[in-house]
């Protein structure tokens, strides 16, 4: 059975990318900037997992690598769809 | 051949014995190199403590050669005893002869075994397994021996701390033998190929294409794609240990152990979680050693039987993936 991507999800992955970004829950907006300092290939191998964990699809890499903030980051996501 | 009593001739894995490099490359000696790293950020991110690392004249034939010699000494086997060498490595000594050629000669093997390389990587022992087994059941070998070996830290570049915390050097020696069993002890095998995924990991120079090899640099640099290679294992691997199962007619809990490629403890876990194993089954033995590539598979085998883990009778999941892209997963019953 699919699940579609829903807010839920989302809620739970930013509550996780707030962990792996060491930072607040709640200072995770769309606004929040992803750049060399918090976004290398350790914490995108990570990202994967969760985006996976939480809405049971893949980002291509090249694209998640170079998204600059979280808003870019869960369009990346919302364009998927799940896997069968 | 025939079998003597009601079964028929088997492959079966009879002995496995892994050799290292001496010197040790570790987590505090790489963190060093960078600001950005800790030795304990790079353990608990890789699940990798220490490495080992070839020698400027150390070549995989000379880890092969170390790896067989254990094998031998064991007892299992004598060089006498082998018909086949199968010889997986993608850091040959030479373009040519084959490795497999090279290591015959040194190992002291007789002139009448057949004797190829075969370029795989992480899913290298599976491939060879399955190889293995076609031989032996065919009648055309009695003995094989499959030697993995790789010295990929020489396509490391040493800036690029991101794949040099990963990979080790290293080489094992399994004994692939014949018994007389009524089902299969190697198998049934699954296998997988997508090379659109080339791209993702390769070490692009010193081949053939894009010039001859004189203008090669002197130490070709291997590239990895790390998210790519991982969204592949999450998308591939799931539905391989699927058709596994089916295809040997099991469940999930009718397996006693589960060893995959150890590419790094971060990735396993995650997987180990999707696909619902048990962590009790699922081995993770690569903090001491690293991705040794196609040889990560044999190395955990032989230390969870050294160990007493993995015990006769136990039916193990074993399954590879990786550079290719190629994958493969099957089922080895221990005797």
């Amino acid at each position: 059975m699919t699940t579609a991507i829903n807010m839920n999800n989302e809620t739970a992955f930013l509550a996780d990318l707030a962990v792996l970004l060491e930072t607040s829950p709640e200072s995770i907006t769309e606004d929040y900037p992803l750049n060399d300092n918090n976004w290398d290939s350790l914490a995108v191998i990570s990202a994967i997992a969760m985006i996976d964990k939480h809405f049971n699809t893949t980002v291509p890499g090249h694209a998640l690598s170079s998204s600059s903030s979280v808003g870019e980051l869960l369009g990346l996501i919302r364009a998927q769809q799940p896997r069968a | 051949m025939s079998a003597t009593n009601g079964g028929r001739v088997r492959a079966t894995l009879k002995g496995i014995a892994s050799w290292l490099p001496e010197r040790v490359l570790t987590n505090e000696e790489l963190a060093s190199v960078s600001p950005k790293w800790t030795a304990e950020n790079i353990f608990s991110k890789t699940g990798i403590r220490e490495r080992h690392i070839a020698g400027p004249e150390e070549c995989s034939s000379d880890l092969a050669v170390n790896a067989a010699a254990r094998l031998f000494e064991s007892g299992v086997c004598q060089p006498d005893d082998i018909d086949f060498l199968l010889l997986c490595t993608q850091s040959p000594d030479y373009f040519l002869p084959a490795t497999a050629c090279v290591v015959q000669n040194r190992l002291g093997l007789r002139t009448t075994v057949g004797a190829l390389d075969f370029n795989q990587g992480c899913s290298g022992f599976v491939y060879g397994l399955a190889l293995a087994k076609g031989l032996v059941e065919s009648g055309s070998a009695r003995n094989v021996l499959l030697i993995t070996a790789e010295t990929y830290s020489k396509f490391l570049d040493a800036k690029d701390l991101s794949t040099r915390v990963l990979f080790g050097d290293g080489a094992a020696a399994t004994l692939i033998g014949a018994a007389d069993a009524g089902d299969d002890l190697i198998g049934p095998v699954v296998f997988g190929t997508d090379g659109r995924g080339a791209q993702n990991l390769i070490v692009a120079k010193g081949g053939t294409r894009g010039g001859p090899a004189s203008d090669a640099p002197a130490c070709p640099s291997l590239h990895m794609n790390g998210p790519e290679i991982f969204n592949f294992t999450l998308n591939t691997i799931p539905p391989l240990v699927t058709d596994l199962l089916e295809k040997t007619g099991v469940s999930m809990d009718q397996v006693d152990h589960f060893v995959f490629h150890q590419a790094n403890r971060f990735m396993l876990e995650h997987l180990r979680q999707k696909i619902g194993v048990p962590a009790a089954k699922f081995h993770v033995d690569m903090d001491s050693y690293g991705n040794t590539v196609s040889s990560t598979i044999p190395m955990a085998l032989e230390s969870a039987m050294r160990r007493g883990r993995i015990r006769s009778g136990d039916r193990v999941m074993v399954v590879g993936f990786g550079v290719g892209y190629s994958w493969a997963a099957s089922m080895l019953t221990v005797l």
